[in-house]
């Protein structure tokens, strides 16, 4: 029930920061008619009608007192999340150092922690797997004519 | 005749040697994503977009639809023999087949659904190739305005049908079309939502949306589940992997229903395998002369709902390739790729492109014998794959997925755009938003506007262009029974339940 009200406000937020954008849209006096406003007022009228529709469904299940009505109350487990932000900042890291470093470089260094952790104590298989993916890989692509950058290595 | 003469060309070119090879490689990479736990088939043609930026359309679209039927086959392997579904649409197998593989028929079961596939996937193919043609002479008669309602009429569907809040899907479609809206208008020129950046110029991309809606968010979950320690319990396959005489007897009238309830389905926007599935079970169990055997391990349960979530793939192809309009969150990625290969799907498609839409059609008969092939003589094999450690599985998908989304410019911003989608698509799935509608409007959402605009040209700014014709005001009408039958079911059960317990009150 309270993350359904997150997105109800989040959503009726969101909603409106676009039909203010929509409206900074300068139009000239050329194209059709109806111009480059017309279809996402539209879609942002429609937006607020949604969220009516996400505000009854929350009101009729307050009345019901059920919460299944609007699904399971999400678990964002204290165990979970850390780990998972950790996984998106390292994927920022290795999208920084992507290019600088090169795809076969990056990807070992990448993925080597990332296995350590999910597959613990599993030394040989992490680092065979990870070596052998980051050059197959790359040299199947560049084979493929899929350009990925180089980095520091010669090749 | 003329007709008859593009399919056999179409046999022509899906039997080309290249196009095999391409048919087989969709096929196998199909079953194998559907062997393994975390990624879709949706992710995985989205995955593998940039990859066939170099080859001919015709060989990519056959390789992507290949991974897409092939999925399918894949998908009960784990349904049978770790009770959990590989895809939503073999969520029914795992009632039957896995209480199947705990009594040692798991070999039995797999065949079954191995024999149910093919039958049931040439069946629909050949629907397919039968209704396709007559669709596109309908579609022939439409103008911008009967676009315009036949995907309001396909998002509407998809958003009542995706996830059990209507609200929340209808905010996932309407989330799809606004983030379309991103980039230059092509008819005035100007930018839209851009805040400057130049990158967004050209608009939000499809395949990072997609690779990351899709592929990263399911990586995401799975590492969560794996930080959670849950593991699935696999069981051994036992004994031969074929099936008795009385299993085959009791497979085949399912089979047949399946095959025919899967298409029908697969055809209406929305609905997809997994409600073809659930129709397909509840008919077996209905008309059977033992329904106390269902749920412990009837054959009939596994042979009818995986022929039915086959038979499918090849019906959501007829309004994908005769109208443009896909049904759901894998035949949106298709028609993606078939828009980036500059190839628009369509009644004038089967004009255009003959040689494309027949191979690809013909390839299909082609790829569900591959199939079969593969999956009786090789279950062993990908049964092996069971036991690939997530650990390592899901960071190699995240690299794949970077490697993807390198590949479509070579620029640095799309894999952070790529990232910041897979967190929105975990957020979604925790929050149980339904991800299909919003991919499917991404993709529609352009040329939705379009022919919105359009239409209001011809008619000089008057609406009425939207009920002015007969398919017109038949579409609208759909598009409103789809968003209030819900509605109107759920109150009319919540009054039974009410009805219900004042009478057992007095």
């Amino acid at each position: 029930m309270l993350a359904d009200r997150v997105i109800l406000a989040c959503t009726v937020i969101l909603t409106l920061v676009y039909m203010y954008a929509t409206t900074q849209i300068p139009v000239l006096e050329i194209g059709d008619p109806l111009g480059p406003k017309a279809f996402p007022w539209l879609l942002g009228i429609a937006m607020l009608v949604a969220c009516g529709f996400l505000g009854a469904e929350i009101w009729r299940a307050r009345q019901k007192d059920d919460d299944t009505l609007a699904g399971e109350e999400p678990q964002f487990d204290r165990k979970v999340v850390p780990v998972l932000l950790a996984i998106v900042i390292w994927s920022g890291c290795y999208f920084l150092a992507f290019e600088k470093l090169g795809y076969i470089v990056a990807t070992v260094i990448y993925l080597l922690p990332m296995m350590a952790w999910f597959n613990r104590g599993k030394w040989i298989a992490n680092i065979a797997s990870a070596l052998l993916f980051a050059s197959l890989t790359y040299f199947l692509f560049v084979e493929l004519e899929v350009r990925l950058p180089q980095g520091i290595l010669p090749f | 005749m003329e007709s008859l003469s593009h399919i056999l060309n179409g046999f022509a070119v899906s039997l080309q040697p290249i196009n095999l090879w391409y048919t087989f490689l969709g096929c196998f990479l199909g079953t194998v994503i559907g062997v393994l736990p975390g990624i879709g088939p949706s992710a995985t043609m989205a995955l593998l977009i940039p990859v066939t930026y170099g080859m001919n359309p015709t060989s990519a679209l056959i390789m992507l639809c290949g991974i897409y039927y092939g999925a399918r086959y894949g998908g009960s392997t784990t349904a049978i023999l770790i009770n959990a579904p590989g895809e939503a649409s073999s969520v029914m197998t795992t009632l039957d087949g896995y209480q199947m593989a705990k009594k040692g028929r798991g070999g039995a079961a797999l065949a079954i659904a191995a024999i149910a596939s093919f039958i049931a996937g040439t069946i629909g193919v050949v629907g397919l190739t039968v209704f396709a043609l007559p669709l596109t002479a309908l579609a022939l008669k439409f103008g911008p305005a009967e676009y315009f309602t036949l995907m309001l009429f396909a998002m509407t569907a998809v958003s009542t049908l995706a996830g059990r809040s209507p609200a929340k899907a209808m905010i996932s479609t309407i989330l799809g079309l606004m983030i379309a809206t991103v980039g230059i208008d092509l008819q005035s020129g100007q930018p839209r939502f851009t805040f400057g950046v130049p990158e967004l110029q050209d608009g939000v991309g499809f395949v990072l949306a997609v690779v990351g809606l899709f592929a990263v968010s399911e990586v995401l979950t799975s590492m969560e589940e794996m930080t959670k320690g849950i593991r699935p319990e696999i069981i051994k396959l036992q004994g031969s992997v074929w099936l008795t005489r009385e299993e085959f007897r009791r497979s085949v009238k399912p089979i047949l229903r399946g095959s025919v309830v899967g298409f029908v389905i697969g055809v209406l926007p929305g609905a997809g395998g997994t409600i073809a599935s659930i129709m397909s079970y509840v008919w077996e169990k209905r008309v059977s002369k033992h329904p106390e055997q269902f749920g412990h391990g009837a054959p009939e349960g596994v042979a009818g709902p995986e022929a039915a979530n086959n038979s499918d793939t090849a019906g959501a192809m007829v309004p994908l390739l005769s109208l443009g309009i896909p049904g759901g969150g894998a035949t949106a990625v298709l028609l993606g790729a078939f828009i980036m290969y500059g190839i628009q799907p369509g009644p004038l498609l089967f004009q255009k492109n003959p040689d494309v839409v027949w191979g690809l059609i013909n390839s299909m008969y082609i790829g569900n014998i591959m199939l079969l092939i593969l999956n009786i003589p090789l279950i062993g094999l990908f049964v092996r794959l069971l036991y690939v450690p997530g650990g390592i599985l899901m960071p190699l998908i995240l690299a794949i997925a970077t490697i993807g989304l390198y590949a479509i410019n070579g620029n640095v911003l799309e894999l952070f755009l790529g990232l910041g989608f897979g967190v929105i698509g975990y957020v979604f799935r925790k929050l149980d938003i339904p991800l299909a509608p919003m991919v499917l409007s991404l993709v529609l959402g352009g040329i939705m506007e379009q022919s919105f605009r359009q239409a209001m040209t011809i008619s000089d700014g008057n609406p009425s262009i939207f009920v002015g014709s007969t398919i017109c005001i038949t579409l609208v009408a759909l598009s409103v029974v789809s968003i209030a039958a819900p509605i109107l079911l759920a109150r009319i059960k919540a009054m039974r339940e009410s009805q219900k317990a004042d009478e057992g009150a007095a």
